[in-house]
This record gives C-alpha cells, structure tokens and sequence, in this order.
C-alpha cells in the first residue's frame, strides 16, 4: 500500500502567489501538473487547476434524507404499531415530539455518511500511509508536482526554477 | 453613465412615481380600513402596529447587523454598509409611527392591547399580577427605546460620512465608530426583547412566552437580510457597485438561508415546548392560531421554512439573481405573514372582550350589541364568529396587502432618499480592500 510507482518531479515555493502564478504559466505551456500541494487553502486555486466541484454533498444530503426517514417512520412504527405508549395524554403518533430526533438522526446520518464517503473516495483511514513528497508542504511550503511521464524531467525542471521554485526535487512515490 | 456620476445614487423620476403611488395607495387603504371598521377601529390599528412593529424592526436590524460586522471586525460588508446606514435612518419615522401607537395607547384610543383596559385589569387576576410591567408606563418606556436606537444609528452614520469626508491616518474615526457599535449592541439585545413584548407579545397579555423576543427578531433578521439582498440586486442591475460581487450574494444569501432555519428552529422550540407542558393559558395560543387560522399556520412554515431551506440549500441558488429574488421576495412576504399571525388573532380576541364589557358605552350600538352575542358564545372561537371583520382577520384581505405595500413604499422611499444623501460606497474605510477582494 501506499505505492503509486511514480516518478514525480517537483518543486516547493515559499509563497502563495508565486504558485499561482507558476500555475498560471504551466496552463499557458500546457503543462500536465500531476497535483499542488499547500498547507492551507488557497483562494482560487481550483478553478485555476480546473477541479470540478466536489459532489460530495449531494452524497450529504441523500444521507441526511434516509437519516430523516429512518427516524420518523422508525418512531412512527415503534410508537403506533410495536409498543404504544400514552405519554402525558398525547396521541400515539405525535409529530411536535418526533422532530428533535429526527433532526439528531438526520445530522448523525450525513455527518458519519460524509466522513465515511470522504475517506473511502480519498483512501484515508486508520492503517493506511500515504507517500508524502516533502513534510515542509504541511508547515510553510507550497508544492507544485510533475508526472515525469507526462511531462520530462528536464522540462520539469527548467519551468520550476524559470517560475522561482526555492528548491526542486525528485521522488519516486 | 461616467464614473463621477456613480458615486452617489439619485432617484430616477420614475421609482419616485412608482414609490409615492405606492405610498398613496397605501394612505387611502388605511383611510378605508379605518372607516370600514367595527367600533374599535381594530382592523385599522391592527394594520397599523402590523406595519409598524415590522418596518421599524427592519431598520433596527440593519443598525444591529451592522453593529455585529462592525464589532466582528468584518470587512466583506464595507463596499455596501451605507444600505444598512441608511435603512437604519428609518427609525425615526418608526419613532413617529410607534409615537402615534404609544399616545393613542396611553390615552385609551386604539383598544389594542386588552392590558390598558382598566376594567379589564381589575376583574382578572393574571393581568392583574402582570400590571407591573404591562402599564402605560412601560409602554411609554418602549417608545423611548427607538429614540435610543435612532440615537445611536445617527452617531454611526455620521462616523461613517465623516470618514468619507477626511482620511486620518490613525484610523481615530474608525475606532471611535466601534465603540459606537459595540456598545449598542447589549443596549439592543434588552431592549429589542422589551420592546416586541410590549408591543407584539403583549395583544395576548395572558399568554407569554420566553422565546418570543428571540423568535420574532429572527423573523426581522431575515426580512432585512432579503430587503438588502433585493436592494442590491436593483442598485446593481442600475449600474451602481460594479465591484458587487456573486460572493458578496452568496454570503447574504448564506445569512438568509442560516437564519431562516434559526428561525424554525426557535419557531419550533417555543411551539413544541408549549404543546408538551400543556398548561392551559399557553396552549391557547396556539390553540387558536391552529384550529382558527389553520392555512396561515401552516402556510408560515412552508414558506418560511421549506421553500428557503430548499431553494437555498445548493451553492449555485445563493449566487443567482432569479433565486435570489424570488426567496427574498418570498421570506418577506412569509415574515409578514408571520407577524400578522403574531398580531391579529389577539387584538381580535381582546375586541370580543371588550364588546363584553363595554357593550354600548362606546356608542357603537349596533357593533357593540352584535359582538357582545358573539364574544359572550365563546370568545376564543375568533374566526368562525367575527362576522364584521372577517377578511382582515382570518386571512390578509385586499386592505391589508395594500396597507402593507404602502408602508413598503415609505420605508423604501426614505431608504433611497437618505441613501442618496452620502456616497455609496465608505471610500476611506480601512476594510473597503477587504471587501474589495472578497472571496467565499
């Protein structure tokens, strides 16, 4: 695990606007960048990399309706058909009442669906390691990545440092 | 249009025509309400505190949503805080208006509030042990309230312009104004819960709620929140804040969208706590709404609930003009509504109570006789027995719509006229470049 044999090429800026412009200039050259790394989010960035939206929140809210429905036909069977129970002279299937749960369920569902969705889609979770290319990228270094089989090593190079990379490196992750 | 032009914003002839028919169709509603009425006049000054109580609420929030930025150290506002400096103007017509309500209160010429009947305070024991805040006093004490508010929504303003006017270095003006803001804002969190008692809460003066001051306040929030964002859809669509971004919509389509839950949420509270315990003088309330009132009662739930929750919930609608408009322009429709339902089925039920007690001595024999009948069957039974008044009572008729939109008309009008006063945008506010820049 945790081994994608590629070889990447890259380099770490020291600042943001830097690395957006050198990856202002890549897409000019047309230039494969395999990813971008910073250790906070930078405004703009993914329109500039042309990520598309994350549709992670519609998988959100399709949790959150079955949270819902669990809930309120859960309680709606318990309480008219199962095991009905007088509470302080209310009817059996009393809505006011099932709300707040169902709200709790309905927060419960998408919250966990999300987080199991995020990590199953990333491939995060206990026991996995995944390669990292520089530690500095989570402390005050902003990465930007080549595939050397989409782009060579040279041309890599050259646009890294033509763009004011501080430092260029090679790994095999 | 050249850029010197844009500076400030003029009224074009044809909006002031439109605002002052307005404001005019609005008059002769009020005139028609007031001579159409039973003998209590209670569907005119229903209409009147309905108005009143909302629009001045409006322009409070927008001074306490500008304190909260300014005291937050916000910046994604500054380009467009002179709407909120000049909505804030409009208490002083809100002081006149509420003037109006608090003197023909304290001398007994409106019968709104079933508190000020002395005879009815004397034969009940609840209003009674109330007696000690629900008096002409206090009522009086609640006016004075918006002369404070105004007070301090002048000082801001006039910061706020006299920053424009000269660009000091050490920002002494900018500092000078959040102290301003900052200390207005527990001055509006007591008061404002004073005041909507006084004003709204207490039409059912056996009945109180300890949500109610933060319930009805969310339902004012919003309201702004949309009159602003509508308010900026039309500048923008003119011409003005070219540097008005779909960011600076999204975060106030977020704020509607937020508050519109905050809203169900203490809507919800206050109603499912008071069905629960059950205790006789509380549930009434809602007794009443629900079984008398049944499609505003849930009409307010859908539109103020349902159609935001689910229009805005995606990130594209809150940075679009078309849904934009059209949730702001049905949230503050739904709010009024809300405060109709908070207003009319009280003052209709202390109507019944006085026609009970007084019967002839109004000299309104024929009123007076027809509803002593009906107050005497069952007073709580409000909308199956009020025969004389039933469209403005039951449901908004014709009268209240347009009342409403008069109103509309003049908040609106004196919105644009103060506004056009300053320049549209704080040029020398340190966060003008925060806002410039603003980004989700």
């Amino acid at each position: 695990m945790g081994q994608y044999n590629k070889d990447i090429v890259f380099g770490l800026y020291n600042d943001e606007t830097e690395l957006m412009h050198a990856i202002k200039e890549a897409n000019k050259d047309h230039l494969d960048i395999y990813d971008v790394y910073t250790p906070f989010p930078v405004h703009g960035l993914d329109p500039l990399l042309g990520l598309e939206e994350s549709r992670l929140h519609i998988a959100g809210f399709i949790y959150g309706a079955i949270g819902t429905l669990t809930a309120f036909l859960g309680m709606t069977w318990i309480f008219t058909k199962d095991w009905p129970i007088v509470f302080g002279g209310k009817p059996h299937w009393s809505v006011p009442a099932f709300i707040p749960i169902t709200f709790e369920l309905t927060v419960l569902f998408a919250a966990i669906g999300m987080v199991v969705s995020f990590y199953t889609v990333c491939g995060l979770g206990p026991g996995v390691e995944n390669p990292i290319l520089d530690k500095r990228i989570t402390d005050d270094k902003f990465c930007l990545a080549f595939d050397t089989h989409h782009v060579s090593v040279e041309q890599a190079e050259k646009f890294l440092k033509t763009t004011g990379a501080a430092e260029i490196h090679n790994k095999t992750i | 249009m050249n850029s010197s032009n844009m500076t400030r914003y003029s009224m074009p002839a044809k909006q002031r025509t439109i605002l002052l028919s307005g404001m005019a169709l609005g008059l002769i509603s009020l005139v028609i309400t007031w001579f159409g009425d039973d003998a209590h006049h209670t569907r005119f000054w229903t209409n009147f505190l309905h108005n009143s109580v909302f629009f001045t609420g409006i322009s409070f929030m927008a001074v306490f949503f500008y304190s909260v930025c300014n005291t937050a150290w916000a910046g994604w506002h500054i380009q467009f805080k002179r709407i909120w400096e000049s909505m804030s103007m409009f208490l002083i017509v809100g002081a006149v208006l509420i003037g109006i309500l608090t003197l023909t209160t304290v001398f007994d010429l409106n019968h709104l509030y079933h508190w000020a009947d002395s005879h009815s305070v004397h034969e009940d024991k609840i209003l009674e042990h109330k007696s000690s805040f629900l008096n002409n006093g206090w009522f009086i004490v609640s006016f004075l309230v918006i002369l404070v508010w105004f007070y301090f929504a002048f000082k801001i303003r006039s910061n706020s312009i006299e920053e424009d006017e000269r660009h000091d270095k050490e920002y002494k003006i900018h500092f000078k104004n959040r102290w301003w803001t900052a200390t207005f804002l527990p001055i509006a969190g007591f008061t404002s819960c004073l005041v909507i008692w006084q004003w709204v809460m207490s039409l059912d003066a056996h009945w109180y709620s300890t949500m109610f001051a933060w319930y009805s306040l969310a339902s004012l929030f919003v309201s702004m929140i949309a009159l602003t964002i509508l308010i900026l859809i039309y500048l923008k669509s003119n011409g003005y804040y070219p540097n008005i971004s779909l960011e600076h919509f999204h975060d106030l389509g977020k704020f509607m969208f937020a508050f519109s839950i905050f809203w169900t949420y203490l809507w919800f509270s206050q109603y499912m706590l008071i069905w629960y315990a059950n205790v006789g003088e509380e549930t009434i309330y809602f007794k009443t709404r629900q079984d008398d009132y049944p499609v505003l009662f849930y009409a307010n739930l859908v539109i103020n609930f349902l159609l935001p929750f689910f229009i805005l919930m995606r990130n594209d609608t809150k940075r679009k003009y078309g849904t934009l408009i059209f949730v702001g322009l049905v949230v503050i429709f739904g709010h009024w509504l809300d405060f109709f339902l908070m207003i009319k089925p009280g003052a209709l039920h202390t109507a019944h109570e006085l026609a009970g007690h007084h019967g002839d001595a109004h000299g309104a024999a024929d009123h007076g006789h027809d509803m002593v009948a009906h107050a005497s069957e069952a007073g709580h039974h409000a909308a199956a027995h009020a025969s004389t008044f039933e469209a403005g009572f039951t449901l908004p008729g014709f009268l209240e719509i347009f009342t409403a939109i008069g109103f509309l008309c003049g908040f609106l009008y004196f919105f644009y006229t103060v506004f056009s006063k300053s320049n549209l945008v704080a040029k020398n506010d340190p966060y003008l470049t925060e806002s410039l820049h603003h980004h989700v």
